[in-house]
């Protein structure tokens, strides 16, 4: 008799988030918006004329409204909206993309860090976080915003899209860090963490090889969720100007659609509106589905 | 010194936590020594100081609030005590190993087995990967688990609580230890699978000829596996003696109580003896000898409610901290 083959948690999770048909509609949508990303880096990169990245190409009149000639119509310039809107996807997603990884860095290692050792450690981090997150939360992007634009920094210029992503890095750790610490607390008292002490792990091993793959689905499912208000941030930036300047943006792009509404132009605005709804609603229904099926004690179905 | 045999001497360490409700004495004073190739017991009820004794050993004390306040602990001529805590991580697991009580948390449960063991022996010996896997595996064979080359990469979920045992012994005995910390092995598992452990844990015993330090609170595992035993209360020894003479003679009234207490095979009709009292708490230990709230002989002693004994060697090895164990007045030795 042959037992049955191990799974691993995380097979065992991935299993059943292949079993919700929603996760699997919206972990499609997800992977077309990045895979329309890559397709755009890969077009400038190798600066084929073909496309969003021919977006400041004039396709007719200026306030064209949708119709055969220009799906979702034109802009002021008489550029087309469509491609717009697919190049601000560019935009976004790079945005959210750095920035979650920005706030990753630094949010799990000082979470981890504060939860094993307590103490003053722990102190020094609840302070800096509690003293971060005590700031409302778009004034303080701002003010990062403002302060890292048009900086040089280790001789190289911050462009408007590297302060945009630093701002919200630097500032969006806060949640995942708190998240992490108490996982780390919780986990530290089992006893696998003395067993390692026993033979002989130092801290460091224990927190980054012991603890951390056991906290870490926390980390994929409040990325998939951040990620969200990551977008969103970067879309209120551009909508107040502070964002990139130079390329089409989904907020650079509602910015423009507050004087065009009065006109009766809405094409602008839902084009933006719509792109930014649907990678909202499956990073939601993700991260949800997500955290459902990594979490080992909502195993019924 | 590790001429005569010893392995392992610990004298008068104490360890204490500091609460915030005032300072815990879990151990207080406690000296004995382990030699080489035997088996030690440390016996007594729950939270009398075992296992904190235990991690003591180890410096594995969590700290704050927990902290070895004194004391000496020898081991293989080393005072542990004075060792940075590198050096000491260089003893954890490769000279001293330790296995817990509750195997069913003590492995972590994102890793499989296998790659638990290899971490283990490639922290202390220089073995590549597949080096380290084939040890593990061997490792799985020698603790009885049944097809070791497909249960090495299995996950602690598949396995169940006698199994973990066994691979947390693998992953203990890997380095071969001299010193072998056995925290309540058994608790958790099965009366049979009990027995099976301890007999693995024999056998082991021999084949590297190492030391077990085996902390539990059952006296039927005592008596049929520990060469000498501690009977520990509230935080000190009580009692230390060989096995043999503790179970034949015990002169401690704790001790005897203890043994009273244990029910026997075609014993029926009477109800059983038990020591009266309650174990005092680490905050408000009584005054003279903690025993003497519980005790036959001291509740109405002036001597024994206002000064404590300390542990006297009083004949063959023996100590025992009563006024009234035969013997220990006229003892001068104090020291253990």
């Amino acid at each position: 008799m042959k037992a049955p083959k191990g799974v691993s948690l995380w097979r065992d999770g991935m299993r059943r988030l292949f079993h919700r048909r929603l996760a699997v509609v919206c972990l499609g949508i997800i992977v077309i918006y990045f895979l329309l990303v890559a397709f755009i880096y890969v077009v400038e990169l190798f600066n084929w004329r073909i496309g969003p990245t021919l977006w400041a190409e004039p396709t007719g009149p200026s306030y064209q409204p949708p119709g055969s000639e220009n799906i979702f119509g034109t802009d002021i310039f008489g550029l087309s909206v469509l491609r717009k809107t697919l190049y601000g996807a560019k935009i976004s997603i790079t945005v959210a993309l750095f920035a979650s990884i920005i706030s990753i860095a630094i949010g799990v290692p000082l979470g981890a860090i504060a939860g094993y050792f307590r103490g003053i450690v722990d102190d020094v981090i609840v302070w800096l976080y509690s003293t971060l997150s005590s700031i409302p939360y778009i004034l303080l992007i701002l003010a990062f915003a403002v302060v890292l634009r048009d900086k040089t920094i280790a001789g190289q210029k911050l462009t408007g899209i590297t302060s945009v992503y630093l701002a919200i890095g630097l500032t969006g750790w806060v949640g995942i860090c708190r998240l992490i610490r108490g996982e780390v607390i919780k986990h530290k008292e089992h006893e696998y963490v003395l067993a390692a002490k026993s033979y002989g792990c130092t801290n460091k091993r224990i927190i980054f090889r012991h603890l951390l793959p056991n906290v870490f689905h926390i980390v994929i499912i409040v990325f998939s969720l951040r990620f969200v208000s990551f977008i969103h941030a970067e879309i209120i930036l551009s909508f107040l100007g502070l964002g990139e300047a130079d390329r089409p943006s989904w907020g650079a792009m509602i910015n423009d659609a507050r004087i065009e509404l009065a006109r009766g132009v809405w094409w602008q605005m839902v084009a933006a509106t719509v792109a930014v709804f649907f990678i909202s609603l499956a990073l939601n229904i993700f991260g949800d589905a997500l955290r459902d099926s990594l979490d080992p004690k909502l195993k019924v179905q | 010194m590790s001429d005569n045999g010893t392995l392992l001497s610990v004298e008068n360490l104490s360890t204490h936590f500091f609460t915030q409700q005032g300072v815990v004495r879990a151990v207080q004073d406690v000296s004995f020594s382990v030699k080489s190739g035997r088996t030690f017991a440390l016996v007594g009820e729950s939270g009398c100081g075992k296992s904190v004794t235990a991690l003591s050993l180890m410096r594995l004390v969590p700290y704050p609030p927990g902290k070895i306040v004194s004391g000496k602990i020898t081991f293989e001529g080393r005072n542990l005590l004075g060792l940075s805590e590198r050096r000491m991580r260089a003893i954890r697991g490769n000279r001293i190993a330790m296995i817990f009580q509750e195997p069913m948390t003590s492995l972590n449960p994102v890793f499989t087995v296998g790659n638990q063991i290899v971490e283990a022996i490639r922290l202390h010996q220089h073995k590549s990967r597949s080096r380290a896997w084939d040890l593990a595996e061997q490792m799985l064979h020698e603790v009885r688990i049944p097809d070791p080359a497909h249960r090495i990469s299995e996950y602690p979920h598949q396995m169940s609580g006698g199994m973990r045992q066994r691979v947390m012994i693998a992953m203990a005995v890997s380095c071969k230890p001299a010193l072998l910390i056995c925290d309540e092995p058994t608790t958790a598992l099965d009366v049979t699978i009990q027995a099976q452990i301890l007999d693995l844990l024999a056998e082991l015993q021999k084949q590297n000829q190492m030391s077990i330090l085996l902390i539990t609170h059952d006296l039927g595992i005592v008596a049929e596996r520990a060469d000498d035993v501690a009977v520990m209360y509230a935080s000190k020894i009580a009692e230390l003696a060989d096995c043999r003479s503790l179970f034949l003679q015990p002169l401690h009234p704790y001790t005897q109580g203890l043994l009273k207490s244990v029910p026997q095979l075609g014993f029926t009709g009477k109800r059983l003896n038990t020591i009266s009292g309650i174990v005092p708490e680490p905050l408000h230990f009584p005054s003279g000898c903690k025993f003497h709230p519980r005790c036959p002989i001291g509740c109405n002693d002036k001597r024994c409610q206002t000064i404590e004994p300390e542990l006297r060697r009083v004949k063959d090895g023996r100590a025992v901290a009563c006024w009234y164990a035969p013997g220990y007045e006229r003892s001068d030795d104090i020291k253990v």
